[in-house]
């Protein structure tokens, strides 16, 4: 099949208005050599048989299927049925960047919206309209922050960042001539203050802070930016925004620039995306951020509208001069975001958020006390824990999978040193009932 | 005036419900000195009120499926609904990215056998999903053409060559990557200046980005030419396959001479542009190149599909995990749907629909190239200057007629320029109504040119004040 709409007889009247007999003969520029024939045989599908095949390869799926306890940067969270109402929206769904601001005013407002709610949550002044993921966040950001401060060309990277993210931000940086340092963690899963303190210089452009980190963990960020400001560079930290709605704004801890993956806050899983980077910063640094921005305006009468703004800093006025050459962005999921978060509001937010961290802590407390499973002294942390076990995973893993149940990640796959760890994601979608069987599994090992 | 949704807050409304609190629970409190102090600032608003917000804004808002939207470069057709279907379903939506191979051989299935298609249309050897946009694509591919000298010892090679009508993303990648960028002039007949090439091709030249057909919508006779050009130097050949869309099995980039590319899904495979994205951005390249595509990769080993995340000879990681996922699987099935003698339907009803487009506008505006086109073309409003209308004014008068304005100022070398791209999915009807509608502005500019200067009348806002929006940005509520 096809969604081709002009048919013969169209085509025919069309053909008569240019003269020519066959549509080949637009394609005389196209050197006879490149020129491939017809394919003689139909070999599209009809829309039955394509929604066959789909079915078949979702039905391959079997993970669907499993009680779902991973983590490491993807979460499954309750999605609300709005969100799906809003972002099927032929609108919003079919329309693309809002060049012309006078028939995109919903999605303008949107946008600026979005804006808005980002900027309550980090408690810093301004917020673009997306980038593409968490990790691309972070190689952004750390770009940005070089370019605020020129004349200096190092970043610190936490070593508890999650591992594809660090990766991501090492390839936005390896042609730039920067170094790249990596801040090592204690025992506790914190980051190594005297470590940091001696990394720090007088060339050392921005510090990234995972927040909570890869294993979980809250730290105390307010210490580690202050010493950062200290030497004059900027702090970053990679939020999980959902984290927002209960412990300290990236404001308030003290961050420069916050970037984030927005997937916990209405994206499905959908196995790595479409997800939803995250930038917002203080006002001085607007001009170097990254990416669409909106801003509010008014048309010849004075009525309040909103354009697309602060262009000059982008790839289409700026070319080879722009911030970044990011053009399309992650909109729609975006407006799945903003959709949530209203759903939410505040008093919602903070009690999601809260009981995360308390259903988290719930099986935390069951399972350390089973034998043979060992807490690895990682602490406070939110939704998402590590447990070493006294076992090969591979068996581990195995009985959990008989039982209906994924049970978490293996740490060692990207810490080698935390091999038979598991790290555990809990959220609002896992009851009780579920959690206390996950422990009755756990003691069957 | 539209409220905002801060505007619409009620005190102590909400939507939200969340899961029964359980005793147990309540015994786990997070320590207070990491707690956030300041207030939440979110409106407070009920379910309905919030679902007649996204209904008013929605109402202020154009797609492609409530209007006409000739956007030149983007590519704006047809969104099939069986897309969003297939995106939905449960086995997809809800696989983790991280989740064990065996557990998720439907998706790697799509992964695998979708590179494998887009070799096949694109002439290429091998690739990678993991690429969240064109743009992203392109910074891809530059790594790898870095990686691929680097491997030969050729370190010194550091501009890349870029037209001077070519997307702002080339230019802007380049410069990512660590490269200078060399403008490389258009001549008189639309296509890349030769004599300008061969002067700046030398051993310093990691490579050419280029789109064909190109932003003016021309198919570079020369192509062949300029391959040669460019490998005589040592330089690799990129193609930015933004413009993919008229040549879908007519004819691939890999014969054309091009060593790596990339192909914007939301353009020519029809995902939805969603408002600015998501969208999603393969990259395909040569043999000689495949062993610096980005992790992870999917290879099939016995019937049974694994994922390879991580590989020496790689650029390593772009993507937080896999990419757009739910981008690339609608693609796979527009692609399933279509075959290949679909697509080629694709290219010759996108290519017609431009050509009778640009024939019937002979007579509105200047046509600066008046060879055949491929998917879009320019048009230049430049006649109306002595009135002063400018193509802006004519882009927003368009909007009262209800049809989206076409892409301008865009390529920057043409005056007055206006790059329009009705694509294949489009009806003759469509096509002749929007001649219509131009020659009545065209009428209009004749007879009260004020009335297009101060275009539009109809939407819910007038002309909107950038300068204002720049000089003093309000960028929150």
């Amino acid at each position: 099949m096809d969604f081709v709409a002009n048919k013969e007889a169209q085509i025919k009247e069309m053909l008569a208005v240019l003269g020519i007999s066959s549509v080949e003969a637009l394609f005389e520029a196209i050197p006879p050599t490149l020129r491939k024939s017809a394919p003689q045989q139909e070999d599209g599908l009809s829309e039955w048989e394509g929604m066959q095949l789909m079915e078949a390869l979702a039905a391959k799926n079997t993970f669907s299927s499993f009680e779902n306890y991973l983590g490491a940067g993807a979460y499954e969270h309750h999605i609300p049925a709005l969100v799906g109402a809003v972002t099927s929206r032929s609108e919003f769904l079919t329309t693309y960047t809002p060049y012309q601001a006078e028939s995109s005013q919903g999605l303008l407002q949107l946008i600026f919206e979005f804006q808005s709610v980002l900027t309550s949550l980090t408690g810093l002044d301004v917020a673009n309209a997306s980038l593409y993921d968490g990790a691309s966040a972070c190689g952004e950001a750390v770009s940005m922050a070089l370019r605020c401060q020129p004349e200096r060309n190092k970043v610190l990277l936490a070593a508890s960042l999650h591992p594809y993210y660090t990766a991501v931000t090492k390839n936005y940086l390896k042609h730039l001539a920067i170094e790249v340092e990596i801040l090592p963690f204690t025992p506790d899963g914190q980051l190594d203050l005297p470590h940091l303190k001696a990394a720090l210089d007088e060339n050392t452009a921005a510090v990234l802070i995972p927040y909570p980190n890869f294993f979980g963990g809250i730290e105390d960020l307010k210490e580690i930016f202050a010493q950062a400001h200290a030497k004059g560079a900027l702090g970053i930290v990679c939020a999980n925004p959902l984290l927002y709605g209960l412990y300290a704004s990236a404001a308030e801890i003290g961050a420069d620039i916050a970037v984030g993956e927005g997937q916990p806050l209405g994206l499905p899983l959908q196995f790595g995306g479409p997800y939803l980077g995250t930038i917002a910063c203080r006002q001085e640094f607007v001009r170097q951020m990254p990416g669409r921005i909106v801003g509010e305006t008014v048309d010849v009468e004075g009525k309040r509208g909103f354009v697309l703004t602060l262009q000059a800093r982008e790839q289409h006025i700026r070319r080879e001069k722009a911030t970044s050459n990011i053009c399309t962005n992650q909109a729609l999921a975006a407006l799945a975001s903003l959709s949530t978060l209203l759903w939410y509001g505040p008093e919602g937010l903070r009690k999601l958020a809260l009981t995360n961290y308390q259903r988290a802590h719930y099986l935390y407390e069951q399972l350390r006390h089973v034998p043979g499973i060992q807490s690895i002294g990682f602490a406070p942390f939110f939704n998402e824990f590590a447990l070493r076990f006294d076992r090969p995973l591979k068996q581990v893993q195995e009985t959990f999978r008989k039982q209906g149940i994924e049970p978490g990640i293996d740490l060692g796959r990207f810490y080698p040193e935390f091999n038979n760890c598991l790290l555990i994601a809990v959220t609002e979608t896992k009851s009780k009932a579920q959690l206390d069987r996950y422990v009755e599994v756990s003691r069957t090992l | 005036m539209t409220k905002t949704i801060y505007e619409k807050s009620q005190k102590g409304q909400h939507a939200y419900s969340l899961p029964k609190e359980e005793k147990v629970f309540q015994a786990y409190q997070p320590d207070p000195t990491l707690l956030r102090r300041a207030p939440l600032n979110l409106p407070g608003v009920s379910e309905l009120d919030l679902t007649r917000h996204f209904s008013e804004m929605a109402s202020r808002t154009w797609g492609i499926d409530t209007h006409f939207y000739p956007l030149g470069s983007c590519t704006m057709k047809f969104n099939p609904r069986v897309n969003e279907w297939a995106a939905a379903l449960p086995g997809f939506r809800r696989s983790h990215p991280l989740a064990p191979d065996e557990a998720v051989q439907g998706n790697l299935q799509v992964i695998f056998e979708f590179v494998q298609f887009l070799c096949e249309v694109s002439g290429m050897d091998g690739g990678t999903l993991v690429s969240n946009a064109g743009a992203q694509g392109e910074f891809i591919g530059l790594q790898m053409i870095r990686a691929y000298h680097a491997k030969r010892n050729d370190g010194e090679r550091t501009k890349v060559l870029v037209p001077d009508d070519a997307h702002g993303t080339n230019p802007a990648t380049a410069r990512m990557a660590g490269y200078e960028t060399v403008s490389i002039p258009t001549n008189k007949d639309g296509d890349l200046d030769l004599t300008a090439l061969r002067g700046a091709c030398n051993a310093k030249t990691a490579a050419l980005m280029l789109t064909n057909p190109n932003t003016l919508g021309l198919f570079s006779a020369q192509i062949l030419e300029i391959a040669k050009i460019v490998h005589a130097s040592g330089g690799l050949l990129y193609y930015d396959g933004a413009n993919l869309n008229p040549i879908l099995n007519i004819a691939r980039p890999g014969e054309m001479g091009f060593d790596v590319m990339h192909i914007n899904l939301h353009k020519t495979f029809s995902t939805p542009h969603g408002g600015g994205g998501p969208g999603a951005g393969p990259v395909l390249c040569k043999a000689k190149l495949q062993e610096f595509l980005p992790v992870p990769r999917v290879v099939k080993e016995k019937q049974r599909y694994r994922v390879l995340w991580e590989d020496s000879a790689s650029i390593g990681h772009m993507a937080s995990f896999h990419g757009n996922f739910a981008i690339y699987l609608r693609a796979y099935l527009y692609a399933k749907l279509h075959g290949h003698a679909g697509l080629r339907r694709i290219a010759e009803g996108a290519v017609l629909n431009a050509n009778y487009l640009k024939k019937r506008m002979e007579g509105i505006f200047t046509i600066p190239y008046p060879q055949a086109c491929m998917h879009e073309f320019v048009v230049q409003a430049d006649r109306y200057l002595s009135q002063g209308v400018r193509a802006l004014d004519i882009a927003k008068r368009l909007l009262d007629y209800g049809v989206h304005a076409p892409t301008i100022y865009f390529p920057l070398i043409i005056k007055e320029g206006m790059l329009i791209e009705p694509t294949e999915s489009e009806s003759k009807a469509t096509l002749d109504r929007f001649i219509e509608i131009l020659h009545a502005i065209v009428n209009e500019i004749e007879t009260d040119p004020e009335l297009v200067k101060s275009a539009p009348h109809s939407l819910p806002v007038r002309r909107l004040d950038e300068t204002r929006a720049a000089k003093k940005p309000i960028l929150k509520i």
